[in-house]
């Protein structure tokens, strides 16, 4: 989004400077004018593509796929210290309506109750397992499996941070495909088929990633989710729309072009093959998740190997977002850090000969605009601040540009409801519809501006992460609220020993 | 601020932004409320499709039960949403298919028509209803109206015309949908193999044997798999024949996955010493499979292995050949290699915790 771009009623000020202002000011107006066409043009893809997307993919004619064409996945759920939430996560797991897949556990060095938790519930044992260290990780003490074709797996290593525990957790997976699942994600039954589907759909398939909806203000059951609603709360539901952008056509918009560069750390699969060719996930990065899908892009055109990362646009992954500011204040300055690690490291994919829409179109605009764009933004709050202190600011064309930035914000919002209307109406009523308008309008006062400090936060954060020596990247965690949770009264383990199905991992007899 | 001075004023980007904000803000209401009608629309839409599957889904019950209800409606066109979803469900359920009193039902309310001028115009969603209404129904005279739409463009449409075809008239279909099976790359595995299995195996392995040995490299190892999910005995010739031929490793691995013809065994023991890993991973998979105890020795050199997955499914073909675990632990003892006696340990132990992947 754009700030109040600034324009001055110049009075006596020396000429140099008057021209410094002024080319100024056609930056700002540039940039404003460059950022909303762009996200107009990914609007208008977007309808297209979930036009597309909703009537092939309608529930009520979908043909069904033989279970035995369907990829095993090996489902990675990472955890430090989750030990209330971990259990529940892996229940609704289990409860995944698809033929066939493991859920692989990687306990980083936790220092509460996870691993107990985990070995007690599921009837885990120790395994002799002849472990593979494909990609180096932290040291793995012991791997678990539950007996009798049991579908969860355990591994216990000394902490070494998220990403390098997704590493154990790859060379531990057994099937080619991999699923990344947070800890605390809610998923429905069918959220493992409907991302899987890309890679049947096209052999060329490397990477996919779902839709992250959010659950405050939803119920849950069984660690499945039971009844849809918006949040009460004035921040969630903010963020209800900010979701609904960024997913709608933030993602959406790219993935036909195939230059989505960002597949949320909460939910995505992968071809595994193909993550261990490009070196695993890296460690002493904050944002592991995002830099692993710019790297791929950067590596499958390096080496000139034609493949696809493709997004789903199903509501398949739902995620508690933070109700107090401090706790967004940290996700939002750890994602623009993340940001800024995938790009900056991977700056190679730009203007890369053979780069296509991802190294011409998505990266730079992902560097100008979400990346430094918040940088521009709040120096663009600055020069208002101060060229109004100084009375060098016409008060007309103050309020001018704040109503064209305001109507271009709820423009987009509102394109979003649009969309979500014509394809998963998730909030169908008059009131919940009202809700999101009214929040479409009051972001603008306050919220944007306050998202973009958090953003240069996290931009001066990777600055100066990349001025010191590399270090491990910690656990980002977060004050959960959990108020959606109901009593969870699942059976313990319920699918834990459920058998398995014909497909097998590579060279399995039939 | 006076609008008429902000209108003339002197700097056209004052200008452009008030032009900008005024007609984003106006869009942003017209969208607003257009979001508000649509939903109001969609609603209304959605009930009466609801009412019409009620409707119609009690009268197919009736017909399914008792044969042709006394007093039948029309079946005006707002309906035939709600009665292709109804006819089509009903029709997934066991014993739903080819009841006599359903066919009836749709003879009277002149369903074939109906469906086939939907399945040629409609909306895209209608129209792939209607094409599986149409297979459901398998009134031969759809059958030409419904071969067209095997070229469609759409993977969706043409899958289902595909199926619809072979429900109607598999002998008939089956010389059209092969070469399309063999053509149609968007085509979803998953799909065709449903396609196949719903379908007379005497029918479809003939075409589908010479489509197999006829089909280059890239397409063969598709068909190979198909036929054997068939008919593993028709694949067993056109199995020993690819693999009595230099052809792509990747064709040779799926013809040592699906075959099951201990008689061609001599062609994949050659196989263990392949260079790719998983032509070797696949043949000793296939030996401990088909093969008996003699074989046990062959397998030996892959447990030391530089791939992880020839060292495990060696492993456990051995463990499947020589029957017993005791066998399996003078196997291990005898090993210097230390990742074969790891993937050996782990092989043991899977098989007393029964995790085996």
């Amino acid at each position: 989004m754009s700030p109040a771009v600034s324009t001055v009623a110049l009075p006596e000020i020396p000429a140099a400077l008057a021209g410094a202002l002024e080319g100024i000011q056609w930056a700002f107006l540039l940039y404003f004018v460059s950022i909303n066409a762009v996200y107009l043009g990914l609007n208008f893809i977007a309808m297209f593509a979930i036009l597309r997307y909703t009537r092939e993919h309608g529930a009520s004619f979908r043909l069904r796929n033989f279970a035995e064409y369907q990829p095993p996945v090996s489902i990675l759920v990472p955890a430090c210290n989750e030990e209330k939430t971990i259990v529940a996560t892996v229940r609704s797991l289990l409860r995944l309506n698809y033929p066939n897949f493991e859920v692989v556990v990687i306990n980083d060095g936790s220092r509460d109750g996870t691993l107990r938790a985990v070995v007690e519930e599921f009837g885990l044992v120790e395994f002799p397992e002849a472990y593979r260290a494909r990609l180096k990780t932290a040291p793995v003490k012991r791997i678990f499996v539950s007996p009798g074709n049991g579908r969860v797996r355990l591994v216990d290593k000394e902490n070494g941070g998220k990403a390098d525990a997704l590493n154990a957790g790859i060379n531990t997976a057994r099937y080619p495909l991999f699923c990344v699942v947070d800890a605390d994600c809610i998923l429905q039954e069918d959220s493992l088929a409907r991302v899987v589907q890309p890679f049947l759909e096209d052999s060329r398939m490397i990477a996919t990633g779902g839709v992250i909806r959010i659950v405050n203000g939803c119920k849950v059951k069984d660690g499945l989710l039971s009844e849809i609603d918006l949040p009460d709360k004035l921040l969630p539901l903010t963020q209800t729309l900010e979701y609904l952008r960024a997913f709608l056509f933030g993602r959406l918009g790219w993935s036909p072009l195939n230059a989505l560069l960002i597949i949320s750390g909460a939910f995505g699969v992968f071809y595994k093959e193909r993550v261990i060719a490009a070196g695993g996930y890296k460690s002493d990065l904050v944002g592991e998740d995002m830099e692993m899908v710019v790297r791929l892009h950067n590596q499958m055109r390096e080496e000139r190997r034609p493949y696809r990362i493709a997004f789903v646009p199903d509501p398949i992954c739902w995620t508690e977002v933070p109700s107090d500011l401090r706790s967004l204040y940290n996700q939002r300055v750890r994602w623009q850090q993340g940001l800024a690690e995938s790009l900056f490291g991977n700056w190679r994919l730009m203007f890369r000969r053979n780069g296509g829409a991802v190294g011409w179109l998505a990266y730079p605009f992902m560097l100008l605009f979400e990346c430094l764009g918040p940088l521009i933004e709040v120096l663009g709050y600055a020069s208002v601040i101060v060229l109004g202190l100084a009375g060098l600011l016409s008060p007309q064309a103050f309020f001018v540009f704040l109503f064209a930035s305001v109507g271009l914000g709820i423009l987009l919002s509102v394109n979003a409801m649009m969309l979500e209307e014509i394809s998963f109406h998730l909030y169908p009523r008059p009131g919940q519809q009202l809700k999101l308008f009214l929040v479409a309008v009051l972001e603008n006062f306050g919220y944007r501006q306050m998202m973009s400090l958090f953003r240069v936060v996290g931009l001066l954060r990777w600055l100066a992460h990349l001025v010191r020596l590399r270090r491990r990247a910690r656990w980002g965690h977060m004050r959960r609220n959990g108020d959606w949770h109901e009593d969870d009264s699942g059976e313990a383990g319920a699918g834990a020993a459920a058998p398995r199905s014909m497909q097998p991992a590579p060279g399995a007899p039939r | 601020m006076n609008l008429f001075d902000l209108l003339y004023s002197s700097d056209p980007r004052v200008v452009f932004a008030f032009w900008v904000g005024l007609s984003m803000t106006l869009a942003s209401l017209v969208l607003f409320v257009a979001v508000l009608l649509l939903r109001r629309i969609a609603q209304r839409r959605e009930r009466q499709h609801q009412q019409a599957v009620v409707r119609w889904r009690a009268l197919l019950e009736e017909a399914m039960r008792d044969g042709l209800p006394a007093r039948l409606p029309l079946l005006p066109e707002r309906d035939m949403t709600g009665f292709m979803e109804a006819w089509n469900a009903l029709h997934d359920l066991p014993g739903g298919a080819d009841n006599l009193g359903m066919h009836q039902l749709a003879w009277e309310v002149g369903l074939a028509p109906k469906l086939e001028k939907i399945a040629s115009s409609g909306r895209f969603h209608d129209r792939v209803m209607a094409i599986i209404a149409l297979g459901h129904l398998r009134s031969v005279s759809s059958f030409s109206r419904i071969e067209p739409l095997l070229d469609d463009p759409s993977p969706i449409v043409s899958l289902s015309a595909a199926r619809a075809l072979m429900r109607i008239d598999a002998a008939r279909a089956v010389e059209r949908v092969v070469p399309q099976i063999e053509a149609r790359q968007d085509w979803v595995d998953g799909g065709v193999a449903q396609i196949l299995s719903e379908t007379d195996a005497n029918v479809v392995q003939g075409p589908l044997s010479g489509a197999a040995l006829r089909a280059n490299d890239d397409v063969a190892p598709r068909m190979v798999r198909f036929l054997a999910g068939v008919s593993p005995q028709a694949a067993a010739p056109v199995i020993r024949r690819i693999l009595s031929e230099p052809h792509d490793e990747h064709l040779v691995s799926t013809c040592l996955q699906v075959m099951t013809e201990a008689a061609d065994l001599d062609k994949v023991r050659p196989l263990l010493g392949h260079p790719r890993w998983h032509v070797r991973m696949h043949a000793a998979s296939a030996l401990g499979r088909l093969g008996s105890a003699r074989d046990a020795e062959a397998l030996l050199p892959l447990l030391g292995d530089t791939q992880w997955w020839v060292r495990y499914r060696s492993a456990q073909a051995l463990q499947h050949l020589l029957g017993d675990d005791e066998a399996l632990v003078r196997v291990r003892e005898r090993q210097q290699d230390r990742y074969a006696r790891d993937i050996l340990t782990q092989v043991l132990a899977e098989r007393t915790l029964q995790v085996a992947a």
